[in-house]
């Protein structure tokens, strides 16, 4: 049903090494506003693409990710905004608040699994946007809430300074934040509660007849891809200065999907990472053209092409994992049969 | 108690309702999918039905509108079922061959949308197009009316029901279809070709949404995104209706429309909340619906 991509035939450390450190010199180069801003909602969407990933993986299709994203958002945004609370701690606040959420909605709603599952989680987005849409007195409706940016840190004799307009602060963050994701979901993806999600994916009677909890993990799973989700609503808020209940709907959850099928569902980190950056500068760079509605009909394309001509869901990771294993390793070692690739790492 | 316009205006959203959920039914029947892509496929029945009726028009046929409305509607109906034989021969066929879950055919066909909503918008433009003068007129009864587009409408659903009862109990081809409903594997050892089936049965659903969004095209306007909320709301009546069940599909479109137009009288924005809530709350207590299988 899904293969799945053991990281050390695809990027060896070293490899990883060097890519975080591109990406952290970046700013030397190049202060840009739009080329930063592009980096910096890629990789907020990219950590809400692995939590959608990692609900995937247990064999489930939500449909409300976006629903999260606007949670963390509007809670971050209501706690700094109403509330006056201090940034960090709002911030914080997001995405646990965002995780429980997700956790009681996961406990009531994941007793129904597969389409009933991606319906349920359809209703509670649309919920989510309808609510934000018409409780004037809390979200301002369509209006939106526009929180202040966060205050200046002193670190160090070093002044980051959060004001509008300077994206360099903000990148950092965003690589600061991706990366701690990255790590959660790659050590969740390779520890045994992984083997259990798969497990949950590939034969859901057979794991249950193994003595697999099958709620428990869909909940486990369900719950820290909403945790993350928040905060990454939170920070795509603060980052763009603005939420209103349009920027978090049902068809950003679809985005959602598209960039994880883009990427490739066989690696959490690596498919997210790779799906949010190509189609979102994509889209942004298409939406410069004079041609309305080409990102729509190119996204949808491309997701459709990807998933005929890259299968099972092996996507554009899967891709780049081919050409490293033919470029660099052995030719006995690319020709692996077929059990050991579909064996969880 | 609403007054009449209210329940009319419920049952003409009913009508719709129940069209494009009979459709989508249909084809999870038989390719056990979901086709989430069916709202695009009445948004592009509309703009067929709207440039036949207009070419019509232009090259002045002079035919009364008693018969190029169905004529369009008819034309409308083929040219959006062939569509969605290409779609399920080039995609879904291809994507539901075993070893593949259902992930990826969702995945699918929700990216469709984005492509059609696409194609529609960069080739009939994004703005509003309105047909509200093809059928003018009210037809005024003692204590309320109703517009002739309205009870073309009603007309047009009543019709479909009847002949897909007719197709789907009387024929040949109803029978395969209900055969490889039921046991895809056995209907096939008695020479049934159940990939025929599920094309016929796509192009039978998407014929049918083709033909719902043509006879609303002059009550609403007509745009590209026109098809996303008719597809939310027929996914609503088929969870109430129960998924898989053909009379479901009808009970729940009926229960949705007349709902949605009387919730909204009363609380008017909040009725899609009241909505949502209900059908979640049905999946959670019910979630085989209220004619449904229960869940395997």
């Amino acid at each position: 049903m899904m293969t799945y991509i053991d990281y050390k035939t695809l990027l060896p450390r070293t490899v990883i090494g060097v890519l975080i450190g591109l990406f952290v010199i970046i700013p030397v180069f190049t202060t840009s506003v739009i080329t930063l801003s592009i980096l910096i909602s890629s990789g907020i969407w990219a950590i809400a693409v692995m939590g959608f990933v990692l609900i995937l993986r247990t064999g489930q299709f939500s449909m409300g990710q976006a629903a999260f994203m606007a949670l963390g958002g509007y809670a971050s945004a209501i706690l700094t905004v109403n509330l006056r609370m201090p940034f960090w701690p709002s911030f914080l606040l997001a995405g646990v608040i965002s995780g429980i959420i997700a956790l009681i909605i996961g406990l009531v709603v994941l007793r129904v699994g597969g389409i009933y599952f991606s319906i349920i989680t359809l209703a509670f987005g649309e919920i989510v946007r309808i609510l934000a849409q018409y409780m004037e007195g809390i979200t301002r409706g369509v209006r939106g809430i526009i929180p202040p940016p966060p205050p200046t840190i002193s670190l160090a004799g070093l002044e980051i300074n959060f004001a509008a307009g300077n994206p360099v602060p903000y990148y950092y963050f965003m690589v600061l934040l991706v990366a701690i994701a990255s790590l959660v979901f790659w050590q969740i993806g390779r520890s045994r509660l992984g083997g259990t999600f798969a497990s949950l994916a590939l034969n859901q009677v057979l794991a249950e007849h193994q003595g697999i909890h099958l709620m428990k993990y869909r909940v486990i799973a369900f719950t820290v891809a909403g945790v993350f989700t928040g905060f990454a609503g939170a920070y795509y808020t603060n980052f763009l200065s603005i939420i209103t209940p349009l920027m978090f709907g049902l068809w950003q959850s679809i985005q959602i999907m598209m960039m994880s099928i883009v990427g490739g569902v066989s690696s959490i980190v690596g498919g997210a990472l790779i799906g949010a950056t190509v189609l979102y500068t994509l889209g942004r760079y298409l939406s410069l053209l004079p041609i309305y509605n080409i990102q729509y009909l190119l996204f949808g394309a491309i997701v459709v092409l990807v998933l005929l001509f890259l299968p099972k869901g092996t996507g554009l990771v899967d891709l780049w994992g081919k050409f490293w294993r033919k470029v660099f390793r052995e030719p006995e070692e690319y020709e692996m049969p077929e059990e050991t690739e579909m064996a969880v790492e | 108690m609403p007054p009449a316009e209210i329940w009319i205006d419920g049952l003409v959203q009913s009508c719709i309702y129940m069209t494009m959920a009979f459709g989508m039914v249909l084809v999870f029947s038989i390719l056990g999918i979901l086709n989430w892509t069916h709202g695009q496929f009445y948004m592009l029945g509309a703009f067929v039905f709207y440039y036949a009726i207009t070419t019509a028009a232009r090259l002045r046929f002079h035919l009364p509108i008693y018969v190029s409305f169905p004529v369009s509607l008819l034309v409308s109906g083929i040219v959006v079922g062939g569509l969605g034989v290409l779609v399920e021969k080039l995609v879904i066929e291809r994507l539901t061959s075993p070893g593949y879950g259902m992930l990826y055919v969702t995945a699918a066909t929700l990216a469709l949308i984005f492509f059609f909503e696409g194609a529609a918008g960069m080739s009939f433009g994004l703005l509003d197009k309105g047909l509200a003068t093809v059928l003018p007129g009210v037809l005024e009864l003692d204590s309320f009316s109703i517009s002739y587009q309205k009870i073309a409408v009603i007309i047009f659903t009543l019709v479909i029901m009847i002949s897909m009862y007719i197709v789907l109990n009387r024929t040949k081809v109803g029978l395969a279809i209900r055969a490889a409903a039921q046991e895809p594997t056995a209907a096939s050892l008695y020479g049934i070709s159940v990939g025929r089936v599920s094309l016929i049965v796509m192009g039978i659903g998407c014929a049918l949404a083709a033909m719902a969004g043509g006879v609303m095209a002059p009550v609403y306007p007509i745009n590209p995104f026109m098809g996303r909320l008719p597809m939310i709301f027929s996914l609503l009546a088929i969870i109430i209706g129960g998924l898989g069940s053909l009379t479901g599909a009808i009970v729940g479109g009926i229960i949705l429309g007349l709902l949605n137009s009387v919730i909204a009288y009363y609380v008017s924005y909040l009725s899609e909340f009241v909505l949502f809530l209900l059908v979640i709350v049905i999946l959670l207590v019910r979630p085989q619906g209220l004619f449904g299988a229960p869940i395997k």
